[in-house]
């Protein structure tokens, strides 16, 4: 807000009594039964990132039986049938069940406290993505438990995927999964997106939000207008598999191709969906780390745009082996070298910030440092894929495999664990272990380079991806051997971490309110948050609010909100100037009843089309038991 | 640190039947999402029709009576919700819920009508592609059409209660938003599938 506001202040005076009353209208309801029906969105946030780090877990491991599978030739321990699933399960479950969830759960959790509320747009909307995410997550494992997951790889082409090769239940338990996620991640990208227009603190511009605020902002737009492919691509494989429709059988005038086109329409912006807030996280860590305004936030703002536009332009990148028409070909060439630009102008600002700073070397940041290494060889691969001949030469072999781990672990995994550091004090109270920070790192660093690099060379050799094994002959072994020594060491770093965590919720040093000496709003209520997240709603006048508060030694901010009830603050899209006060409601046993009649419905048609029928019915009443206006109405005036 | 009072929001509204209304830009959220929804079956359409020697593979193109009907009876009702949003906006309830009983209306002879038409098809999807992409879009249209008419009726029925009212009114708003959308996004089915073949043919 502008000055006009500060002649005449009154100092606000806190009541004890009426912030007890805060605490009591948001506190969320505990135990088995409250966690049914809790909203708050730090409680969702928290879901999301523990459920996305169990996944995880669980993929990594997929993905260390797959190397020691591969660490020697003609060995048996997997199989082909048990190798075809680990990989097509390892992919899907780390690109769909634990990188975008992951990522929407960091952003649930900080957005809302980094633009100052006390909550998200719509917190019931917020808990059924939670609860959708998370019964499809366990389906899908269970899958596997019982011998019947998918097995034709994460983006799943036709006619493999048919019901002609797949005739188990795979594949059907794989489309299904799909449209969980869809609902699950397009729940929250709305609720992200009117969250952030519409309820950021008094005087947060746009031109002053913090650039993971920013970040988040792009991912979502990217989510609502990249999964409806995958909904359209997913719904005709369904509608193949189950009733007999004819869109992928050549032989009635049904294209294969239009799976990849669908597919890849969303599963190339899918990579920048988790690139995107990571390279939000690393500004945030570099800003706090560096103690000084970032160079050039107008220029990483457009670049994150920039970057969320053209990956829409990219996907046929992925189909150069596929003989589609030269000139389309060379366009999308052309396209892929683009994306280079924006993304320098990343790196450059953040060069120019680091350099002549005074860095403070705290594991955040070494997990920045080290995004930057691995990220720039990821990049480079990347340039040379864009290259159709060169593409043509290495297509399905582990230089591919090579080349997007560099990216999706360089570019999302590490900035990640960078970002679980630094938020960590925020999240529970206390800081985790620096000394156990910095082995993980080390370790995890060289662990994954012993992994991954070496794949360059096993693919330029001609070792395919997704085989489950190779003869001796092929002169492969040495370098897969020391590739799976290579993964036991980066999953023990990652161990370092967990173990870390866990520990320092015990014994932690107690964080308060703002350890980093970070300049953004989260860092300026209690570690952890109270259930209302801001005793008052802040103000702000600056990027940097609490640095400027320091220095000037006071500050401004929203009085009148109500304490009986759930009320935030709405502010103008452009430059949040407060409009109108919005009510929210409280915890609510509905978004879970709805996600488990939508679950039956999406489960079910598996085995029946009955099913659809049932569940769309089930959600409709479910839903009008959600948004039934409770009595007494006059309350709400 | 002196925490000042900046602004002092008691006095301002706490229901918004406009766009400052979170829930306003939600249902536009869906409306955006469905949209693309809605792009890509027609370019799946297209894709399809594009490589077929025949479009349709039996040289025919569907008729065009219903579903012209149809196009008409939509943008009727997309009036009468329209006013139907525009009497309770000067809170009058009971323009509310005639409108809205009118659309329910309107919109459940087109799910009569739509029905004999698919009935009457004499292509089953699983003959062709062809069949399937017309099958698979008339039925997304379909579900779409049978949601907004029960959720409409359940603002009927609390428009007939005398529950809305000028201010308490964003439960109509996000109805009638999803109305336009629902009888809009027949707008380029009917097009594509109608008119698309005897373009294509002549
Ligand atoms: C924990 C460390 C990891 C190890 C040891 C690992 C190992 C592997 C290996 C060996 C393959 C190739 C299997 C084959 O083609 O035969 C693979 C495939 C894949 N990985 Fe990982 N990976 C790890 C982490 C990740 C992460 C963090 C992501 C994504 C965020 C990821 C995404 C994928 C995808 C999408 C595939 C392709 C699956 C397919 O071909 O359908 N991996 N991984
Ligand atoms: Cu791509």
């Amino acid at each position: 807000m502008t000055r006009q506001h500060t002649n005449l202040q009154h100092k606000v005076h806190d009541s004890p009594e009426e912030t007890k009353l805060l605490a009591e209208t948001w506190y969320s309801p505990r135990g088995f039964p409250g966690w049914f029906t809790q909203v708050n969105q730090r409680m969702i946030g928290r879901r999301f990132i523990i459920t996305g780090f169990i996944f995880f877990l669980l993929a990594g491991i997929l993905g260390l039986l797959i190397r020691t599978q591969l660490a020697g030739p003609e060995q048996e321990f997997l199989g082909p049938e048990l190798y075809n699933q680990f990989f097509t399960m390892h992919g899907t479950v780390m690109m769909f069940f634990f990188a975008i969830p992951v990522m929407e759960g960091f952003a649930i959790y900080v957005v809302p406290l980094m633009v100052g509320t006390r909550d998200m747009a719509f917190p019931r909307l917020n808990a059924f993505g939670y609860y959708i995410y998370l019964i499809g997550g366990i389906v899908l494992f269970g899958s596997l438990l019982i011998g019947m997951a998918p097995d034709a790889g994460w983006f799943n082409y036709v006619p493999l995927a048919g019901k002609e090769y797949s005739p188990d239940y795979g594949v059907d338990i794989w489309t299904t999964m799909i449209t969980f996620i869809e609902v699950s991640a397009l729940t929250a990208a709305v609720e992200l997106i009117v969250t952030i227009l519409r309820l950021r603190a008094p005087g947060m511009t746009l031109n002053r939000m913090p650039l993971f605020v920013w970040a988040a902002l792009v991912m979502s737009f990217m989510i609502v207008f990249a999964m409806p492919a995958v909904i359209v691509s997913s719904t005709l494989l369904i509608l193949d598999r189950l009733v007999d429709t004819q869109f992928f059988l050549v032989d009635s005038g049904g294209q294969p191709l239009l799976w990849q086109h669908l597919f890849w329409y969303f599963g190339h912006p899918e990579v920048y969906i988790i690139l995107i807030p990571a390279l939000g996280m690393i500004s945030t860590i570099i800003i706090t780390f560096t103690g000084r305004p970032i160079f050039g936030y107008t220029a990483l703002v457009l670049s994150v745009v920039s970057i969320g536009l053209v990956s829409f332009g990219l996907w046929v990148h992925h189909m150069f082996t596929t003989g589609l028409p030269q000139l389309g070909m060379s366009f999308f060439t052309a396209a892929s070298v683009t994306i280079a630009i924006p993304s320098g102008v990343q790196i450059f600002c953040w060069i120019a910030s680091l350099w002549g700073a005074k860095i403070r070397f705290a594991t955040p940041m070494l997990w920045v440092l080290g995004f930057f290494a691995i990220f720039v060889i990821g990049g480079l691969t990347g340039v040379m894929v864009a290259s159709i001949p060169f593409d043509t030469q290495v297509h399905d072999t582990f230089f591919l495999v090579a080349h997007f781990h560099y990216v999706l672990i360089g570019g999302a995994v590490f900035p990640l664990i960078g970002a679980l550091y630094y938020w960590w004090p925020k999240f529970t109270g206390r800081l985790m272990s620096e000394k156990a920070g910095k082995w993980s790192f080390w370790l995890a660093f060289i662990g994954f380079n012993v992994t991954f690099f070496p794949m360059h060379q096993m693919g330029l050799e001609g070792m395919p991806r997704r085989v489950y094994t190779y003869t001796a002959e092929m002169g492969w072994g040495d370098l897969n051997l020391l590739s799976t020594l290579g993964s036991f060491v980066l999953a023990a770093g990652f161990g370092v971490t967990l173990i870390n965590a866990i520990w320092s919720l015990y014994r932690g040093q107690p964080a308060g309110a703002n350890p980093w000496n970070a300049p953004t709003l989260e860092w300026a209520t209690e570690s952890p948050p109270p259930s209302y997240n801001f005793r008052h709603i802040p103000m702000v006048e600056s990027r940097w609010p609490l640095w400027d508060w320091q220095r000037s030694g006071e500050r401004s901010v929203v009085t009148g909100l109500s304490h009986w009830r759930r009320e935030v603050v709405l502010t103008s899209v452009l430059d949040a100037t407060p409009i109108g006060v919005q009510i929210l409601p409280k915890p609510t046993i509905w978004p879970f009843t709805s996600a488990v009649a939508a679950s039956s419905g999406f489960i079910g048609i598996i085995f029946h089309p009955i099913f659809f029928v049932m569940g769309f019915f089930l959600v409709f009443f479910t839903l009008v038991a959600w948004f039934w206006p409770r009595r007494p109405w006059k309350e709400d005036e | 640190m002196r925490v000042l009072e900046g602004i002092d929001v008691a006095a301002m509204k706490r229901l918004h039947p406009d766009r400052r209304a979170p829930l306003w830009w939600g249902v536009l959220g869906l409306i955006t999402i469905e949209s693309a929804v809605v792009l890509a079956f027609c370019v799946s359409y297209l894709y399809l029709a594009a490589h077929a020697e025949v479009w349709p593979p039996t040289g025919e193109a569907p008729p065009l009576l219903w579903p012209s009907v149809n196009l008409v009876l939509l943008l009727l009702s997309s009036v009468s919700m329209f006013l139907a949003g525009q009497g309770i906006n000067r809170g009058n309830k009971k323009q509310l819920a005639i409108g809205v009983t009118i659309s329910v209306v309107l919109a459940s002879i087109v799910l009569v009508l739509r029905s004999l038409e698919l009935m009457a098809y004499d292509f089953g999807w699983q003959e062709h592609a062809y069949g399937s992409i017309v099958w698979t879009i008339s039925g997304f249209h379909y579900i779409h059409v049978t949601s907004m008419v029960l959720g409409s009726t359940v603002i009927a029925i609390l428009a007939w209660r005398g529950y809305f009212t000028r201010e308490r009114q964003i439960g109509v708003v996000v109805d009638t938003n999803y109305w336009y959308f629902v009888c809009i996004a027949w707008v380029p089915f009917y097009l594509l599938l109608y008119w698309g073949p005897r373009i294509h043919a002549g």
